[in-house]
């Protein structure tokens, strides 16, 4: 249980953002003002947490504003000091004296009770903290110049320091007030101790040339572990480079040296301590060998790295498979490696950059003569839809030249440009389809073109956000940090930031087998995966173990539904370029059907109903580079919400120009919660009306200011609630692997009331008391998904709540 | 009569025409129940029915159920009074007010503890309610309210539990281990005894110092409750309510002299020349009504005096709206006769009762009691069941909560403790493990069926996160299973 309170405004109606953005300050003892532009941007997020001695933390990520300190300091003591590090962004400091110019890595002390202006110029990340009772450390605030009390974080104290805020941010959320304290303390004495350094504001850019030094030091490093005398100023030596410059060169990875060294010698430990082999030493000749030179330091680090003693370890080891096991990015990737694995990333983005254009996919159209002869001879349309008579049709088959595998990102290539109004008819194709490629993909060409892979050739490498020569865990390109075939995206034209886009799915076909043997008919698989709520609570033998269940869909009979054909246990396959996958870690690995054993006659009794609907659909994402398919967030993306199928509306708010649509994770039928980790996983193609709103007329509607999907169907409004509603703004950096640690259905819940809350002020223009009540009385919350990192649930609300109701019309002013 | 047979969302042949007589006759017996209330009293003449309300079995007997001595089901009438209620709290102690046999109807009124939110709806005129909620300076028409302490500062028993709960009904022959099921056979809004709301059933939703928006407000207070008035058509004509008015509650003080600052008592009745009524509030918006019962279970084994807020194994404030009219629900019995209680009547809510309440509304059920034994449960759904299991028209209902059993998991200072320490993801994780063993038990799937089958077919949803042990419900469609009966 934590004591974190979490707040976003654009959970808040937008005339009640400012005072609710300025009651959390309080709490921290500021006042913020904020130009209303800003505050359009719904950018603002603050995880807050205070200690039992009533200091308060405060991991802050928002838009530019000013903040000044609040005469007087609710709960607080005259006694304390607010410490602000900057960990991106600039501000400056208005004091009496000059003005004082902050960039990222500045830590900057106050005195609250003095008159000051803290500007935050840019989009800003920040740890605030109000140390309470620091009154030593508040004396030497009050006795320095204003400059004086800038830390510069680019070495020494200040760097530690720094190192701490960055850490505590990230862990703000496993802290509770109890453990605070300590916290407390240690910052008091860095801070002290920082403020009696000297300054310093050097700083060097990092280069290739400072890479290929790291490089070299690390192997230094590693060829010398067992020296238990080895230290930075050796290392140094030997490379010819100083001291400082190392460690420097460390932190640039987000660790020191002794970090980095005391991690390599566990990582050896560990492995040695698994080693049967080794069983006859005991554990301090085993420790002794990799530099650590007395036993009991020994084991109390080993415990606190691998978080049991090195006595259980040996008795249990995890299998390494077991520590791999985290979707995502891993937190403790060496932290070397992903320096350098940026630097591959880029040069990859840089490969990336010769795409294709729209043309060329227009000249693919024709190879995929058959996938369209297979496709159902119905027409795309309801006969009914009044349809805009200058709307265009267009058909975005599933190839390799039209897909992304397992990411998003802004940077990528429309494959179409559309209209808005237009209609896209949009192949997808299921990431599971190679669980069984004889029914899923064999005959099928768009199919065989995404799936093909070969010693020689894999035409889609990337599968996942990860480093492209896979120098994380080696499981292949991208890593399958990300794993959705998305097709798309689709460029709508004139669409910009701060618009909506409305995606109608007008209809939705189950992608037919092209398999002679198969032919016509449709599959699906259903994966119960390492990622799934069950993994580490089966009642049957072997504990830890993935089934892989195939699905026919009768898509024809009435009612359509679906029967299992048979289940396997997933055993270790070899993909073509040799990778041995131990568990289902990368996508489209094809399962060799020689080495798996089939149950038949499972689930014989069982008729599913189906819910054909699309997992996974999103705009680009406004950060830049690639994002990770899995957890779905503020552009929308992996929702997993089974009521986007056939007649639903789905609004989404536009990021970048273009709006950058996509479309994957095709799924045949899906439970509230996707509990085992899969849905039936099945390759569907859908008919969409892209619909963009621009923002001018969106003015003063709920949509006006839409910062997350929203869904809509015939009978029901669902708002979709994610554990974090924009989890990159509001985890930072790490993003990528916390989203996957920190996510709660707790949390989920909380943001689904507030979205929903806000959606009934904003839209419906009721006020809070109503607003509540009805949520109580009428609103359902269910649990969306429990195993795509960043955790839903979804509050639906009944239109026939509202019979009166017409989007169109003119709102009366909002009560609050 | 003779072709009757009484399913779950029977009416019993009650028609427009004959209702009137229908609730004379209820009345009727209601009178001779309070001259007389006792053990096996209450046995309610129906002739009135016509057809009866029994199944077809003992629909011979003609006049069902009035004869006390005739063979087959019959069917009991409690009204709610302060000798047939327990307000706060189930009990394996408590003396039965109803003993009856396997098979056997009882119509049981039940009270929303919420009616003195506005007394001159919900209390006034209605002899029953201004029985149970009476209070002046020296007494209180039922003392106790809750499981705590007699000597609580804020009133006797603390207000550690809520409900006003009608019973216990004591069913003839229950043993621990055997599964009561009850059978909702219908539920109807009780309508406001004062003349002036003639025809109209009114109901409360408070949004309390408990729910999960309490301390996460947006506007001035930021810890407020706020109670809203709804009007439930008792007629049954409109299948929806609509909002009065609503209130900020400012402190009570009650008839005892007590303020309560906040909702901290349930039964307190609030002086409407404190309050600021809020009209037009809610305009044009439409509540569709899933009249239920929050509250229903047996009682259980671990203590003799439980709260009724924490939901457990053995049922209690379960608070999912799918437990209405035509559901049956199962509940494992853990003392010697069951011991059944029903309470917290609601007229609507929604999946989370976010707020803290539902629309709280004064409901008659009527329920049938069929009692299995343990020994005829292998082989069928109900073996091993050792949770409250819901079966509606079209699904069945698993209640997964923080904690399964959590007078038994959280020790002897579970009743306080459960409050802190809930979650929806341990919620979650209760009724996995539940729908896991269901589907293996009962339709004999293999784990990694059962596994494959929740992740593509099973919705879970969030029952409650106010009621102390936090729920989760998984559903399951019984169209699933075309060709295995339940």
């Amino acid at each position: 249980m934590t004591d974190l309170k979490r707040f976003s405004a654009n959970s808040v109606p937008a005339a009640l953002r400012q005072p609710a953005w300025n009651d959390m300050l309080t709490q921290v003892g500021l006042a913020s003002r904020v130009s209303m532009p800003a505050l359009r941007d719904n950018k603002d997020h603050v995880a807050l947490c205070a200690s039992a001695h009533s200091s308060v933390f405060v991991h802050m990520n928002a838009a530019p504003q000013s903040f000044t300190p609040l005469p007087a300091n609710p709960g607080g003591t005259r006694h304390s000091v607010l410490v602000v590090a900057l960990l991106s962004g600039s501000a400056h400091l208005l004091a009496s004296d000059q003005p004082l110019a902050l960039g990222p890595g500045d830590v900057m002390l106050l005195d609250p009770a003095q008159h000051w202006q803290l500007v935050m110029q840019t989009d800003f990340r920040a740890m605030l903290v109000r140390l309470e009772s620091s009154s030593f450390l508040l004396r030497l605030v009050r006795n320095g110049q204003l400059v004086a009390n800038r830390i510069s974080a680019t070495r020494g104290m200040g760097a530690l320091c720094l190192r701490l805020f960055e850490s505590v941010a990230e862990q703000l959320q496993h802290l509770d007030s109890a453990e605070l304290p300590a916290l407390e303390a240690t910052l008091s004495e860095l801070l002290v101790a920082s403020l009696s350094q000297p300054q310093s504001s050097s700083s060097d850019d990092t280069t290739d040339v400072q890479l290929a030094h790291l490089r070299r030091v690390c192997r230094s490093i590693d060829a010398r572990l067992e020296d238990p005398e080895l230290n930075i100023e050796q290392i140094a030596e030997q490379e010819g480079l100083s001291a400082r410059y190392v460690q420097k060169l460390f932190k640039n990875s987000g660790t020191t040296f002794s970090e980095y060294l005391k991690g390599r010698r566990i990582q050896h430990c560990c492995l040695d301590l698994a080693n049967p082999a080794l069983a006859q030493f005991s554990i301090a000749q085993l420790c002794y060998r990799w530099g650590f030179n007395d036993a009991a330091n020994f084991s109390r680090t080993f415990s606190q790295y691998v978080g049991m003693s090195p006595k259980a370890y040996r008795a249990a080891p995890p299998s390494d498979l077991q520590a791999q096991l985290q979707r995502g990015r891993p937190q403790v990737a060496p932290a070397v490696r992903s320096s350098v694995n940026t630097a591959q990333e880029q040069r990859e983005d840089d490969l990336q950059k010769h795409r294709r254009s729209f043309v060329e996919v227009l000249d693919e159209h024709a190879r995929y003569a058959q996938s369209l002869r297979l496709a159902p001879k119905r027409h795309p349309l309801p006969a009914n839809e009044t349809r805009d008579p200058g709307a265009s049709q267009y058909y975005l088959p599933a190839s390799d030249k039209t897909v992304h595998w397992g990411y998003f990102s802004r940077d990528i290539k429309p494959a179409l440009s559309v209209r808005s109004g237009d209609i896209v008819t949009i192949e997808t194709l299921s990431q599971h389809a190679t669980d069984d490629c004889e029914r899923m993909v064999s005959g099928d060409p768009g199919a065989e073109s995404v799936f093909h892979w070969t010693r020689e050739k894999k035409n889609v490498d990337r599968r996942g956000a990860g480093p492209a020569d896979a120098s994380i865990f080696g499981r292949g390109c991208g890593e399958g940090f990300g794993v959705h075939i998305c097709t798309g995206p689709v460029y709508v034209r004139d669409a910009e930031p701060g618009d909506v886009l409305e995606v109608r799915i007008l209809d939705i076909l189950p992608r037919p087998s092209c398999h002679p043997d198969h032919e016509g008919r449709h599959f699906g698989s259903n994966a119960a995966t390492w990622w799934g709520f069950q993994y580490d609570d089966l009642l049957t033998e072997p504990r830890k173990r993935e089934v892989v269940t195939v699905y026919e869909v009768h898509q024809h009979t009435q009612p359509p539904h679906a029967k299992a054909v048979y289940s396997f246990r997933w055993t270790p396959q070899t993909d073509p370029f040799g990778v041995v996958h131990p568990t289902i870690d990368y996508p489209g690995v094809p399962v060799d059907h020689s080495t798996i054993n089939k149950q038949f006659g499972v689930l014989a009794k069982a008729q599913i109903p189906v819910r054909p609907h699309f997992g996974v659909m999103a705009v680009a994402p406004r950060e830049s580079g690639m994002v990770d398919s899995i957890p779905p967030s503020y552009f929308g993306g992996n929702m997993d919400n089974w009521r986007a199928g056939k007649g639903a509306r789905l609004f989404l708010p536009v990021s970048v120009a273009g709006a950058l649509f996509s479309v994957g994770d095709p799924h045949a039928s899906q439970g509230d919660s996707e509990l085992c980790g899969t849905a039936i996983e099945c390759s569907l193609t859908g008919v969409f009306q892209l619909v963009l709103h621009k923002q001018r007329d969106l003015d003063g509607q709920f949509l006006g200011n839409l910062s997350h999907p929203f869904l809509e169907t015939d009978d029901e409004w669902v708002l979709q609630g994610m554990s974090f509603a924009d989890y990159q703004s509001e985890l930072g950096p790490g993003a990528q692997t916390q989203v996957y640690k920190s996510s709660s259905l707790e949390a989920a819940m909380r943001d689904a009331f507030r979205k929903t809350r806000n959606y009934l002020m904003t839209e419906h223009a009721l006020s809070e008391d109503e607003a509540i009540s009805l949520i109580s009385v009428a609103v359902d919350f269910g649990i969306t998904q429990v195993v795509d990192g960043n955790l839903g649930v979804h509050a639906i609300i009944r239109k026939e709540t509202f019979p009166d109701y017409d989007r169109t019309a003119p709102k009366p002013d909002q009560k609050l | 009569m003779s072709d009757h047979i009484c399913t779950p969302g029977c009416t019993h042949g009650i028609t427009e025409e004959n209702r009137k007589d229908v609730l004379e006759e209820f009345d009727t017996a209601r009178r001779s129940f309070l001259r007389n209330t006792l053990v096996g009293g209450g046995a309610v003449g129906l002739g009135a029915l016509g057809i009866g309300m029994t199944p077809m079995a003992h629909a011979a007997s003609g006049v069902a159920g009035s004869d006390p001595d005739a063979p087959g089901p019959r069917h009991y009438y409690i009204p709610a009074t302060p000798d047939t209620v327990l307000w706060g709290y189930f009990s394996k102690v408590a003396k039965p007010v109803l003993e009856i046999e396997s098979g056997d109807y009882v119509t049981m009124e039940t009270l929303t503890h919420h009616a003195n939110d506005d007394a001159e709806r919900m209390v006034k005129g209605d002899p029953g309610a201004e029985a149970v909620f009476f209070w002046d300076a020296n007494r209180k028409g039922v003392d106790r309210r809750g499981a705590g302490p007699m000597d609580a500062p804020i009133g006797a028993g603390g207000g550690a539990g809520v409900h006003i709960c009608t019973g216990p009904v004591r069913i003839k022959g229950a043993q621990p281990g055997d599964i009561l099921e009850v059978r909702i056979a219908d539920v109807v809004p009780r309508p406001s005894g004062n003349p002036s709301f003639k025809g109209k059933s009114f109901g409360s939703n408070a949004a309390a110092n408990w729910g999960f928006q309490y301390g996460d407000l947006l506007s001035e207070p930021k810890k407020r409750e706020v109670v809203t008035i709804y009007e439930v058509d008792a007629t049954g004509e409109r299948n929806w309510a609509q909002a009065v008015y609503n209130f900020r509650w400012t402190p009570q003080t009650d008839p005892f002299g007590v303020v309560h600052p906040t909702i901290d008592y349930p039964g307190i009745p609030v002086n409407h020349s404190t309050v600021t009524h809020n009209e037009n509030i809610l305009r044009d918006i439409r509540i569709p009504i899933r009249p239920h019962f929050g509250t229903i279970g047996v009682a259980p084994a671990e203590v003799d005096m439980v709260s009724s807020i924490p939901p457990n194994h053995t049922g209690g404030n379960i608070d999912n709206w799918r437990i209405g009219k035509g559901a049956k629900i199962y509940f494992p019995v853990a003392v010697e006769g069951a011991n059944f209680s029903v309470g917290d009547p609601h007229a609507s809510q929604g999946d989370s009762e976010m707020c803290g309440t539902a629309i709280e509304c004064s409901l008659t059920g009527t329920f049938q009691f069929i009692l299995h034994k343990k020994a005829d449960l292998p082989g069928t759904a109900l073996a091993e069941l050792n949770y409250p299991l819901l079966e509606t028209q079209d699904d069945w209902v698993l209640h997964g909560f923080s904690y399964a059993n959590y007078l038994a998991e959280l020790g002897p200072n579970a009743q306080n403790d459960i409050y802190s320490k809930s979650s929806v993801d341990l919620a979650m994780r209760d009724a996995f493990h539940k729908m896991r063993h269901f589907l293996m038990s009962t339709q004999n799937l293999g784990e990694d069926e059962a596994i494959s089958l929740m992740s593509i077919a099973v919705d879970f949803g969030i029952t409650q996160v106010v009621d102390g042990n936090w729920g989760v419900h998984a559903v399951l469609k019984k169209s699933m299973f075309p060709a295995r009966k339940s």
